[in-house]
């Protein structure tokens, strides 16, 4: 599964869209119904799967989908 | 005669000494404090208290669940001291009305709440000393600022510990929010609080592990995570960060755990999207931490199907219901006594009543008043009767039901009560709203905007960009607020709202012959 896959197949536990029908620009409160508990355990699921260290103040900043992917990357590349 | 909260710790201290009472994550590592340990920290810290000279002041405590902050507490409220625990989550400017609005004469702070430093000691004119809420020393920033290490060392050299408060003195003051608003401060009593912890009628055996996931400066998390865990002599285990509270259940391995309906539902997510070739119990093992036994929720109506669907996991799910005004649990369901649906039997210290349906409560943990606001304590507390704003019934059993509200209050499913007029009044200063309205959907907050037209007019807007602005709006105001008071809909209105003949907006009707939200 590749990376992008795997991410939005975490978030689609969250939600009631697949994810192939999940487009980038997609806000996960807004567009995606995400309470603000679930985008919590939703960061500490990347966390554990992608094994990144993520600090809560940068990652609530992050509202859709492409900044999220954004952010996996580049820690990814800092790790 | 009455109780008191220093009565409790100092039984605890007698009987579970070396059991542990607080565990921590400091990195990876798991660090403990015992009963005996705990009790002599808080000691310490209360006689720097007094000898610093803050006997009878109110003193604030502003950060997430540590140790420190605990021990903190318990130093001021088992003194005579009054600690008032804010939401360190609020926008600075809203701290500082808090601190100056409670006449707090000193401040714990977190070092995660560093940044407000300036702003507190330049606006915060009643403040006398800061400690930050660390082990080591503090930079000097300002002669007010030292270290909680500074204030045990100053009750280290102290001989006179501070005197023991009488019953009915003020232990607590607790924010709301206020309908009209603007937050109230709850006063709660040595008295109120104490006998809450005692008519909770639940019993563990010592060490029963507790984790500790809920807000700190919240009533339910307070007084019943920390008050109750510790005379029951219970192992509380703090849950450092939401993002980690399933890997922290594994670490912790709870057996007991108060939570609000959102982490339920949140959890059962988890649990639903799993394989379901996984068996039940290996799943729940792996998301609970495999002794998970009981969770109690309070804050918000839980949805029974939850109920039943944890039971499948070996966990039960207790609900309960309370208010900060009443210290804060008026009812709950209890193991070996419960009805699905309910929110439970009233504690044996709590006496209910209706008037026209509302449920009105009348016992010792019901608070003094709100503080300094005569008027709103008049109207919620009368001739001891507390207005909780929600409508109810006892049935056959005597298990309370709720069933509706008479306050405009929106209480989500995460406990916090919002007050859409608080938010109404800051989304009224967007330049291109004209009417707005706040309700409470899908476990978020909607805004209903009814644009300035004179503004989209003059400027030539057409709708998309009207809604594009608004949106932008949205968003810089949510940036400087905690997630609980963000808002995460927006309906815009082709329509003026429906005024009534006092020229107020129907509020009841704000949804009506409008498109869904986007």
């Amino acid at each position: 599964m590749n990376q992008e896959l795997q991410f939005k197949t975490i978030v689609a536990q969250y939600c009631e869209v697949k994810p192939e029908d999940m487009t980038n620009d997609m806000r996960f409160r807004e567009d995606l119904g995400f309470s603000s508990l679930d985008f919590m355990s939703f960061l500490g699921e990347l966390e554990d799967t992608f094994d990144i260290e993520l600090e809560e103040e940068n990652a609530l900043e992050v509202v859709s989908i492409a900044q999220a992917l954004e952010l996996l990357d580049k820690l990814q590349q800092e790790g | 005669m009455g109780m008191l909260i220093r009565d409790i710790l100092e039984k605890s201290e007698e009987d579970f000494a070396e059991i542990k009472a607080v565990k921590w994550l400091h990195k990876k590592e798991i660090l403990e404090r015992s009963y005996h340990e705990l009790a002599g920290h808080v000691v310490t810290i209360r006689k720097g208290l007094l000898a610093e000279g803050f006997q009878g002041k109110h003193i604030a405590l502003i950060g997430t669940s540590s140790v420190e902050w605990i021990e903190s507490y318990l130093a001021v409220v088992t003194g005579n001291t009054v600690a008032v625990p804010l939401d360190a989550g609020l926008p600075g400017e809203d701290l500082i009305d808090l601190i100056n609005r409670s006449d707090a004469e000193a401040l714990f702070l977190s070092p995660k709440n560093q940044a407000l430093l300036g702003a507190v000691l330049a606006e915060c004119p009643k403040l006398r000393k800061i400690w930050m809420l660390k082990e080591e020393e503090t930079e000097a920033v300002d002669e007010k600022v030292a270290s909680l290490t500074e204030l045990k060392r100053a009750g280290e050299n102290s001989q006179d510990d501070a005197k023991r408060p009488s019953a009915d003195d003020v232990a607590t003051i607790i924010f709301t929010s206020g309908t009209t608003g603007k937050s109230k401060g709850v006063m709660l009593t040595q008295n109120n609080l104490a006998t809450n912890v005692n008519a909770v009628n639940y019993t563990a055996d010592p060490g029963t592990v507790m984790l500790s996931v809920l807000p700190i400066h919240h009533a339910f998390c307070l007084v019943m995570d920390w008050l109750k865990g510790f005379s029951l002599g219970a192992t509380v285990c703090i849950n450092d960060s939401l993002l980690h509270l399933v890997k922290n259940m594994g670490v912790f391995q709870p057996e007991v755990i108060l939570m609000v309906p959102m982490m339920v539902e949140t959890i059962y997510k988890r649990l639903a999207a799993a394989d379901p070739a996984i068996p039940k119990q290996a799943l729940a093992a792996n998301v609970f931490g495999g002794r998970l036994k009981i969770i109690f929720t309070g804050g918000a109506h839980l949805d029974p199907y939850y109920i039943e669907r944890f039971a499948e996991y070996g966990v039960n799910i207790y609900e309960g219901y309370g208010m900060s005004e009443c210290s804060p649990v008026i009812s709950s369901n209890m193991p070996g006594d419960h009805k699905p649906g309910s929110i439970g039997r009233p504690l044996a210290n709590a006496e209910i009543a209706f008037d026209n349906g509302e449920i009105l409560v009348k016992g010792s943990s019901v608070m003094k008043g709100y503080y300094q606001m005569p008027e709103e304590t008049a109207e919620t507390l009368k001739d001891g009767w507390l207005h909780t704003g929600d409508k109810g019934y006892l049935d056959e059993d005597g298990f309370l039901f709720i069933n509706g509200r008479v306050k405009n209050l929106i209480i989500l499913s995460n406990g916090e009560n919002i007050s859409p007029e608080e938010i109404e009044n800051k989304l009224a200063l967007g330049a291109l709203v004209g009417e707005v309205i706040v309700t409470g959907e899908n476990n978020g907050l909607t805004a209903r905007i009814y644009p300035d037209m004179e503004v989209v007019q003059a400027k030539g807007l057409k709708e998309e960009e009207v809604r594009a602005g608004i949106q932008e709006f949205l968003d810089q105001y949510n940036k400087s607020q905690p997630t609980y008071r963000q808002i995460t809909g927006l309906v815009v209105r082709k329509n003026p709202f429906v005024r009534s003949s006092t020229k107020k907006i129907k509020r009841q009707e704000a949804l009506i012959d409008e498109p869904l939200p986007m």
